[in-house]
């Protein structure tokens, strides 16, 4: 059974299904559980609910802290940037402690964030950071892109013993998706082929995904059947099932909303051409963000963000079907 | 120090003017879709900005928030290339590039605005180290909000401040809410300025809906600073009408009532106070508010006019030039 | 088991071995800096040692009880001991080795004992004070009555991470009490070159006043001041009335850790910073005049607790089961290659 739900919704369903699975389960963060008939609150009570002032790097260090004697905390970060204030907790503490300490403790967190406000946000709430906590032994990293996944790889990421990076895309919130009833884990590591095709191989993460998708629609018309993948974790990434489409396809184009160097399609890129280069009919085509400051100005944040038409266009050049304009 | 008297009530009160039917209309704007992104207003706030800025100079250096028009506006940045901004035009202060929570306005001193709370803090001490090694008697002025206070780079701010002696003035709009919790969610401690009581700076906590109160208090701060002294922290209790951005519904506080804010309104009490020293008479004020009004069109057209900026300048603007 | 657990009238038995503990410390540490000159090689990285404030260290671990918490800094080694981590397999951690607390895996600041409420070290400074906040909400969930120590340096009390976790444990009244170690230099900087209050000629714990959290100033070098001072805090935070503020002064008799050297040249433990640095020798030689554990040893035998052959005889167990540490860590071998892979995901 299923039931139609938004993205964002899908996610705090799964949060509440674990909260009542597991007392240890905390949430908080800022900008909650203020007022009376808030349904966190409501259900569980300030123990295990809270707000908390602004200060980054004491949420995340209090989720550590709380996770080393037992608890299981999910911190509600909003946006990703704010957690580049903290940038010690996430990415030289949580994940370290476990490792460190020769296996004696777990560091079960999650730090849920939006991210992507491409609408305006302007400079500093827009970027694409994924890949900043991508080889970061220790660390996890998932990035849904439909309704079901978001619920899934939540109820996943809190089950898990380990610190993960939870980012949902800011465009897809209000996303409608078919959401299993009850409890519904996706695995971490597990890649989701979105559509399939022969041609080509088109990877996506978070709202990308949608481009590509965007892009094969378009390209079926000129009778290029494309296949998408979706990783839907970065941290495990699922690398084999990209390395069976290529092996299928033999051509790949890499969709990142992130700037190119800082992007999870540089390192699917390199891994492929790496393991997968005998499958390849042509070189490895990434379509990202352009390297600049996102900036505020409608069309120009549209000029430096890869969209359908970038997508469709790299395909055709992979594929040589490329249309001369005289 | 300069006494507040007639001739600059009168400017001040077109400040605030100029504030709050930019912010009006902004609100009127984002609500016909032809202003995206996220806006933050000062709508009630017009007062501290005022007060602060028009007692400074250009070469000072004033930083702020992500609420940050009125600032930007009360250290003269032009009212079109602030409305182009927000339109997201080539002859916005950024040329587009920026949006509310970014403005710039170098030429009037004010060295920008930030969407990161409390980002700026330290960033406002760097120029006031800046002024000191150079010798000059200009100072530094970050504003921002009561929500800005716990963060941990505030009080890093502050022990250096401190210890350096810098003309740093830090003036907190505390309205009492940051983003949408009221502040007994983010501390025990009520008054921002007890928060810093430890580290001995200048302080002072006013009314900053009192113009008067707040010019006199700033004033004092200002002709230290100038003078070699600082910092100081100016706490000025203030009231934000709007939500904490466009569009927030706003369920977690009770609205003022309409007879509540007339008592609070930094303009309606200036002008009343102006007039009851004597500054002016009440048949002159009418022209304010309408000369504010007419300059606040005359930029929605100036913005409405102007190019979207070419894609090309995005590169151009990631490095400065070798 | 003497341990006084927060005890409020310390014994005789406790007065032993506040002192015992003292000296476990004092010949651990002793022995760590040792080794650079025995056996060199065998320390690597940055290692950083707890004489001088063995006072403060035990007159505050005496105050937990069994299911109790703490968290401190890379300056690790001390508090363990006290609480009953054996030495052994903390100096063979410190050596690198297979049969280290951690396996070889953390080394001298990341030292972590879960059987004994130690749950985890980290090496960046007041990076711990948010764990030991958060540790302290864990407890304040489970309502057991569990208190956590939060031990950091002077250093800390600068960090964003120091304001924002006081700020929200004086908030929720979280079961926790912090104990700042001001031992006047923060690696080779003089407290008052970059604090703001110090520099003004004032006690650190004023900056409790910032949180409205009772802070309070002692001497570091009495452990049985730093014993009621923190029983007190303790006592307020078990009973639901949430944290304090205790600044610890006290000084640091070695230098702020071995040098930090290029491979290739040997390391070793230089003079302390008020020599090497500051050309204040006599400021080192009143702090050594001022050493908390002689000092306490000559206490007790004056009071009658201890006679001098008893406190010799401290010693010379206290030296022989420090030398087992030692030949124990040089003889565990070094940790299968693979351990290294082992415990990056739980």
């Amino acid at each position: 059974m299923a039931h139609e739900l938004p993205y964002i919704a899908a996610i705090l369903e799964a949060i509440q299904l674990e909260m009542e699975r597991d007392e240890s389960v905390l949430y908080f963060g800022q900008n909650m559980a203020t007022t009376e008939n808030e349904p966190f609150v409501d259900a569980f009570g300030n123990d295990r609910v809270r707000v908390t002032p602004i200060s980054e790097t004491a949420e995340i260090g209090i989720a550590i802290g709380a996770a080393l004697a037992g608890y299981r905390p999910v911190v509600e970060l909003y946006m990703a940037e704010f957690m580049l204030v903290a940038m010690d907790q996430v990415l030289n503490e949580a994940p370290r402690f476990r490792g460190m300490s020769g296996g004696q403790v777990t560091v079960p967190i999650v730090l849920k964030a939006g991210y992507g406000f491409t609408a305006g946000w302007a400079g500093q709430h827009t970027g694409t950071l994924s890949a900043l906590f991508m080889g970061v032994p220790g660390l996890k990293v998932a990035v849904p892109s439909t309704a079901a996944d978001a619920k899934g790889l939540m109820a996943t990421a809190i089950r898990d013993d380990n610190p993960v990076v939870y980012l949902h895309h800011y465009l897809l919130t209000l996303d409608h998706g078919e959401v299993p009833d009850g409890e519904y884990l996706v695995p971490f590591g597990e890649a989701s082929v979105r559509r399939e095709g022969s041609d080509v191989t088109i990877v996506g993460t978070g709202w990308t995904v949608d481009r590509a998708l965007g892009a094969a629609e378009r390209l079926a018309g000129e009778g290029i059947q494309a296949e998408v993948i979706d990783p839907r974790t970065i941290a495990p990434l699922d690398l084999q099932t990209i390395l069976e489409s290529v092996d299928k396809t033999g051509h790949l184009v890499l969709v990142d909303q992130a700037t190119r160097h800082a992007s999870v399609s540089t390192v699917i890129a390199g891994e492929v051409a790496e393991h997968g280069f005998g499958s390849l009919k042509a070189p490895i085509v990434q379509v990202t963000g352009l390297d600049a400051t996102i900036p505020y100005s409608e069309p120009l944040e549209a000029y430096v963000l890869p969209d359908d038409d970038k997508v469709v266009a790299a395909v055709q050049r992979v594929l040589g079907t490329a249309h001369v304009t005289a | 120090m300069d006494e507040l008297g007639g001739e600059q009530a009168i400017r001040l009160l077109a400040t605030m003017w100029r504030i709050r039917l930019f912010e009006e209309r902004v609100g009127q704007l984002v609500r016909a879709g032809e202003i995206d992104g996220l806006i933050h207003l000062s709508t009630g706030q017009e007062g501290v900005a005022a007060a602060v800025c028009s007692q400074l100079r250009d070469d000072d250096h004033v930083y702020s928030g992500h609420r940050a028009h009125g600032h930007a506006i009360a250290q003269g940045a032009s009212l079109g290339r602030v409305m182009a901004e927000l339109m997201g035009r080539d002859t916005g202060l950024c040329r587009g590039l920026g949006g509310s929570m970014h403005l710039v306005d170098v030429e009037h001193g004010f060295m920008g605005a930030t969407g990161v709370v409390g980002g700026n803090v330290p960033i406002a001490l760097g120029s006031a180290l800046a002024a000191r090694l150079r010798g000059l008697d200009t100072v530094s002025v970050v504003f921002f909000g009561d929500g800005a206070v716990q963060a941990g780079h505030f009080t890093e701010t502050v022990n250096l401040a401190t210890l350096w002696r810098l003309p740093l003035i830090l003036v907190c709009e505390n309205n009492g809410f940051a983003e949408f919790t009221p502040r007994s969610a983010h501390t025990v401690v009520e008054r921002v300025s007890d928060v810093v009581a430890p580290y001995g700076l200048g302080r002072v906590t006013v009314d900053g809906n009192d113009v008067q109160a707040t010019w006199d208090a700033f004033g004092g701060f200002l002709q230290s600073a100038r003078a070699g002294g600082g910092p100081f922290l100016l706490e000025c209790l203030t009231h934000r009408v709007r939500g904490h951005y466009e569009g927030d519904p706003g369920r977690y506080r009770e609205a003022l009532a309409e007879e509540e804010w007339q008592e609070k309104d930094p303009i309606i009490r200036l002008e009343r106070h102006g007039v009851a020293e004597e500054w002016f008479a009440e048949d002159e004020l009418r022209g304010v508010a309408a000369g504010a009004a007419e300059e606040v069109e005359d930029a929605v057209r100036f913005g409405r006019e102007s190019p979207l900026p070419p894609a090309g300048i995005v590169e151009s603007m990631v490095y400065a030039d070798a | 088991m003497s341990a006084p657990q927060g005890v409020e009238k310390l014994e005789r038995e406790h007065l032993v071995w506040i002192y015992r503990q003292m000296s476990r410390i004092r010949e651990f540490e002793e022995r760590v800096k040792r080794t650079f000159e025995e056996h060199p090689g065998v320390i690597r990285g940055h290692t950083h040692l707890a004489d001088g404030a063995e006072a403060s260290i035990v007159g505050s671990i005496a105050n937990l009880g069994p299911d109790d918490w703490f968290f401190t800094t890379y300056r690790c080694h001390g508090y363990p001991i006290a609480r009953g981590t054996d030495p052994k397999v903390m100096m063979a951690e410190i050596y690198g080795r297979k049969d280290g607390l951690c396996k070889g895996l953390g080394g001298s600041m990341h030292l972590t004992d879960v059987s004994n409420g130690f749950l985890g070290t980290s090496g960046i400074v007041g990076a711990g004070i948010p764990h030991a906040t958060g540790a302290a909400w864990a407890a304040q969930i489970r309502g057991k009555g569990q208190v956590v120590l939060c031990f950091f340096g002077d250093g800390a009390s600068k960090q964003g991470a120091f304001f924002e976790s006081l700020n929200i444990a004086s908030l929720w009244k979280l079961p926790i009490v912090f104990v700042m170690e001001n031992n006047g230099y923060n690696v080779h900087t003089r407290t008052e070159q970059e604090d703001a209050n110090r520099a003004a000629g004032e006690d650190l714990s004023v900056k409790a006043k910032a949180f409205s959290m009772p802070g309070v100033t002692i001497d570091g070098r009495d452990p049985l001041e730093v014993y009621e001072t923190v029983r007190t805090a303790v006592v307020r935070a078990r009973a639901g009335e949430g944290p304090t503020l205790v600044e610890s002064q006290m000084y640091r008799l070695s230098a702020h850790g071995n040098i930090i050297a290029p491979p290739g040249v040997p390391l070793h433990f230089p003079e302390h910073e008020a020599i090497e640095k500051f050309g204040a020798p006599e400021e080192y030689e009143a702090a050594k005049q001022g050493d908390p554990v002689p000092a306490f040893r000559g206490r007790l035998v004056a009071d009658g607790v201890l006679t001098g052959e008893e406190a010799a005889a401290i010693a010379e167990e206290v030296r022989e089961e420090l030398q087992a540490a030692v030949d124990f860590g040089l003889q565990s071998p070094f940790p299968e290659v693979e351990t290294a892979l082992e415990y990056t995901y739980a």
